[in-house]
């Protein structure tokens, strides 16, 4: 029952990291190198905030430093063979920073290697996309678009450091519509430094207006190695109050359930049916294979981490060596824990059921003490067939999850 | 020798009035020792007691002596100085037959000084007054004979001036003590008993007892008896502190030296206790000292639970040369198993704290001192109590009685303004005042022993710039309106937190503990409630609020491996703590609460 076989007969799902992004946002902790005011040469590796804006023109001097790595990373999945995946993902960094004709190329061969794929999402900046783009993304075989929205007050977007406007938002959903896309998400930030409850509630009310089929409500964190991060240190931001954090929180749980977009996970918002398949697959614990440099797989029990050394990671592909990075390989234990504490991120928590084929144990047995203490406090509940984080253990889920991180 | 030859003294001194100097200016007169091996104080063989410049542990040093002719053979029977060691200067007293009391010249009598000076009284010493620092710019012989003569009755002129320091008038003061302390009474002929005035242990020979033989005499290889248990030794080693451990082939009546006997089991040998011959066995042990009246309780803990047996025995080796310490097992909600130890004072557990550590090597979390109570029953019946945790129940119980002191603080003039507010404050009641000269002022108070044990002295200190001394002695217990606080944290209490205190005082002891919790405790995932309770009454809350917010906003595939690393170890230090009511207490919390050191 417990064992790789159990793994290899559950659906994985892969995820193409696209490390690069017009220009670093300031609050943004995952690996990318901004490509504005880059020659090409050689590997970027200086982070400036305050880079010119990106003409278009920019992107023949890196074209073949993308290609090379876009070509890496298919080389990478050609390892995979015979593993059929389920869903895709292309994140980043921002796909739509890749030539267009390489951000194709790369959803096309993905395609093709992925006969059965149920769900493939690349995620665009709505200032990088226009009506070919998208039309010919839907017609490469992408059914998912999401959008880094991140907020309809300009401020808050200047600040943010984004390269795109409210009003391309708009453009952009309506141009996904008008390619075919019934399946788009928007991803917001609130607890941006200095915005207001109203700020808040108007950016949700705007997303709301577009219609989309998915929202994800991000809680502004600050990253280490971030822009934001430095002027948090040296004062010259404040992260909003933990009140108004929580209650912005709050507010986007109700908001959004009376639209018609309740709440699935800690962050994600969807109409039923539309939840992110492959990002449910990351919360049931299911294997994973990321592509690309810095790009994190769980796979056949190890989880693995690439280095983001973008020429260490294309001289290993060429040369059909193994990627430098992190392996970890995962023990009974931890495939029990982890479970545990990802599913808890749902709101469907825990299936007792699937829990216990998945692991071989009784989750209720297991941690009978803290799961009993929880639900003293009104922080879990026990619903038929699963164990879940009630309502206002939400806001204070770490505090919880930590409890499920090793065994008793 | 001739015991019309042998003169047993103390000297019996306040802190830095130059009792350990008079003592190396002595050894050196007699050449018992020269001055090239001088050390100073000699006497004191605990780092701990240079350091401090006190003398905890009384130790016996015999000396030879010619004075007028004829050879003496002078044992000097060291006291501690300090006010909490009354028990161990009334031990070394009861082995001599006259005490020195040396009065600095500069500084006149404190307070401690005349509670020794009542104790050599009571012992049935002989005293002679000593004024010392006679040298110095600052001396005021005349005026500090004058207190001496107002305060002890000893005559002025009878007093002896000396610089221990460049051994001025030393020579003339050892004169004085064969010429005018007495020679021990003559019991030769009776059977055996020996005074056991102190002991330590020796890793390879076993207990040493320091003893002083009243009757009869001590021989190598007799076969000893001890009095309390009835357990028999055999002598394998007798001998004198000459300073250094010197065999002798007998101790004679009147005689103080060491005896080793093969005693393994500490806890054979009692301060006190007396030593007889085991063919010929006295009938009637010597009248030992009055157990040691313990006033002070706190709690000790390893600061490693892993340490508790090193701190057992660590305790069984400090008790077998301080009876007046006493321990017994603990076992708090909060720290895990520990010991509720009692001492005569303030010092004398700071001084135990300090020996554990130096000594032992052992880190421990003590808690804030408490008295002792006693508890008038409902069926009439009287209880004592040392821990607030032992108060029976409230319904049973008709009055709580405290334990009071006759405290004396002697001060200057111009400072006696604060120190009698900060007296009053304190409950005391002013009994007397009485002007030693005209700069100097005696007060004399009736005071509740709790509200002095914690911090009083120190403030006493800190109010009359570092110059007023004090006092306390025992003597009574007396009802009060004290009230037991409990602390609820979430609405359980936490019996290691428990206290009794004076109703006046409740709320304002209770808040401040509730303070230092709230500062101490992490938030939690809910509100959580501190409050000070009397009974079931709720006289005073804090609140620790909630976490508000405290979730990753993103965990996807490339997050896991980080944030499980994260969950761990944020576990990891919940483990670390005790659970109270559901609410985690770090133990490093409630070390802080509970530790005195703040």
């Amino acid at each position: 029952m417990v064992g790789d076989c159990a793994l290899t007969v559950e659906p994985a799902g892969l995820y193409v990291h696209v490390p690069f992004c017009r220009s670093k946002c300031r609050y943004c902790g995952f690996y990318s190198v901004p490509t504005a005011g880059w020659d090409g040469t050689g590997v970027p590796s200086r982070i400036s905030p305050r880079l010119g804006a990106p003409p278009n023109a920019m992107h023949r001097v890196w074209e073949p430093y993308t290609g090379r790595l876009v070509a890496a990373m298919l080389r990478e999945l050609d390892r995979y063979e015979g593993v059929q995946f389920r869903t895709a993902y292309v994140g980043g960094g921002s796909p739509t920073a890749l030539p267009p004709e390489q951000l194709l190329g790369l959803a096309r061969r993905i395609a093709e290697r992925l006969e059965q794929v149920e769900e493939f999402t690349v995620e665009c900046n709505p200032g990088q996309v226009d009506a070919e783009l998208l039309a010919d993304l839907r017609r490469a075989g992408v059914n998912r678009l999401s959008f880094g929205a991140q907020s309809f007050r300009a401020a808050e977007l200047e600040l943010l450091g984004r390269r795109h406007t409210v009003e391309e938002i708009g453009r952009a959903v309506e141009l996904a519509r008008r390619a075919g896309f019934d399946n788009v998400g928007l991803d917001l930030i609130f607890a941006i430094p200095d915005s207001t409850l109203a700020d808040w509630q108007y950016s949700v009310e705007a997303a709301i207006g577009l219609d989309v089929q998915h929202i994800s409500a991000y809680s502004l964190s600050f990253e280490p190695g971030t822009v934001f991060d430095v002027w948090r240190r040296n004062g010259r931001l404040a992260p909003v109050d933990e009140e108004l954090d929580r209650a912005m929180y709050e507010w986007v749980i109700d908001r959004l359930g009376q639209v018609g977009l309740p709440q699935y996970e800690i962050s994600n918002f969807a109409r039923p049916g539309f939840g992110c398949r492959h990002n449910l697959g990351y919360w049931a614990n299911r294997p994973y294979v990321g592509i690309g440099p810095g790009a994190a797989s769980y796979w056949q029990g190890d989880r693995v981490t690439h280095d983001s050394n973008m020429e260490w990671y294309m001289a290993a592909v060429e040369s059909g060596q193994k990627i430098p990075g992190a392996v970890e390989r995962l023990g009974w234990e931890d495939r029990i824990c982890e479970t545990a504490v990802l599913s808890l991120r749902t709101r469907a928590g825990i299936d007792l059921a699937a829990f216990e084929h998945k692991t071989g144990c009784d989750l209720l047995r297991t941690f009978a003490a803290t799961i009993r203490r929880y639900c003293d406090l009104g922080l879990m509940e026990i619903t038929g067939c699963a164990v879940r984080l009630t309502e206002q253990a939400l806001p204070i889920a770490d505090s919880i999850l930590c409890d499920f991180a090793a065994l008793e | 020798m001739d015991i019309q030859h042998i003169r047993n003294f103390s000297i019996i001194a306040h802190i830095d009035h130059g009792k350990s100097t008079l003592a190396d200016r002595m050894l050196e007169l007699t050449g018992t020792i020269t001055a090239r091996e001088a050390k100073d104080q000699i006497l004191d063989s605990m780092d701990i007691e240079r350091e401090r410049g006190i003398t905890i542990k009384a130790s016996g040093v015999t000396m030879e002596y010619e004075y007028a002719g004829e050879g003496y053979m002078l044992n000097l029977i060291d006291t501690p100085g300090h006010v909490d060691f009354h028990y161990e200067v009334s031990r070394a007293l009861t082995a001599c037959e006259g005490a020195l009391l040396v009065v600095d010249a500069s500084q006149g009598i404190q307070a401690q000084t005349l509670a020794n000076a009542y104790l050599a009284t009571e012992a049935g010493a002989e005293i002679l007054g000593v004024i010392n620092k006679v040298d110095l710019a600052a001396a005021q012989p005349d005026l500090v004979a004058e207190e001496i003569e107002h305060v002890l009755g000893i005559r002025k002129n009878e007093c002896f001036r000396i610089s221990a320091k460049t051994g001025m008038g030393v020579r003339e003061l050892l004169d004085a003590v064969c010429e005018l302390l007495p020679p021990p009474a003559d019991r030769s002929e009776e059977p055996l008993r020996a005074l056991i005035y102190d002991s330590h242990y020796d890793d390879y020979r076993g207990v040493i007892c320091y003893v002083r033989v009243v009757s009869g005499s001590l021989k190598p290889r007799q076969k000893i008896r001890l009095m309390r248990l009835g357990s028999t030794y055999q002598i394998t080693e007798l001998g004198k502190f000459r300073p250094d451990m010197r065999p002798v082939e007998q101790l004679g009546t009147g005689e103080v030296g060491y005896v080793i006997a093969n005693i393994r089991n500490l806890g054979d040998v009692r301060i006190g206790d007396t030593i007889t011959d085991d063919a010929r066995p006295a009938p009637d042990p010597l009248k030992g000292y009055q157990p040691p009246m313990q006033m002070v309780f706190s709690d000790f803990y390893p600061g490693n639970n892993t340490e508790y047996p090193r701190l057992r025995a660590a305790f069984e080796r400090l008790a077998l040369n301080d009876a007046s310490f006493s321990f017994v097992p603990q076992n708090s909600q909060a720290l895990g198993f520990g010991f509720r130890c009692g001492f005569l004072g303030l010092l004398h557990m700071e001084i135990i704290q300090e020996r554990l550590e130096r000594e032992n090597d052992i880190d421990v979390v003590q808690t804030a001192p408490t008295v002792s109570y006693e508890v008038l029953m409902s069926d009439g019946t009287v209880q004592r109590i040392d821990s607030p945790s032992e108060l029976p129940d409230r319904t049973k119980v008709e009055e709580i009685r405290e334990p009071f002191v006759r405290l004396e603080i002697i001060t200057t003039t111009d400072t006696i303004g604060g120190v009698m507010t900060l007296a009053e404050s304190r409950r005391c009641k002013l009994v007397k005042t009485d002007y030693l000269n005209p700069t100097r002022v005696m007060l004399d108070y009736k005071a509740p022993l709790a509200e002095i044990v914690y911090d009083f002295y120190d403030q006493i200190k800190g109010i009359s710039h570092g110059y007023a001394t004090m006092n306390y002695e025992f003597t009574g217990f007396e009802a009060g309106d004290l009230v037991k606080i409990d602390i609820l944290v979430n609405h359980t209490p936490v019996e290691a937190l428990s206290l009794i205190v004076h109703r006046s005082n409740a709320e304002a002891r209770g808040r401040k503990l509730i303070i230092k919790l709230r500062r101490a405790i992490p938030r939690h995932q809910f509100e959580i409630p501190l409050q000070v309770a009397i009974g079931g009454k709720i006289i005073a809350r804090e609140t620790i609020k909630a976490y508000r917010k405290d979730v990753t906003a993103k965990l996807y595939g490339g997050d896991i491996t980080r944030k499980m690393k994260v969950l761990k170890k944020q576990k990891e230090g919940k483990k670390r703590m005790k659970s109270v009511g559901s609410v985690e207490i770090p133990q490093e919390a409630f070390m802080s609460i509970l530790d005195t050191s703040d």
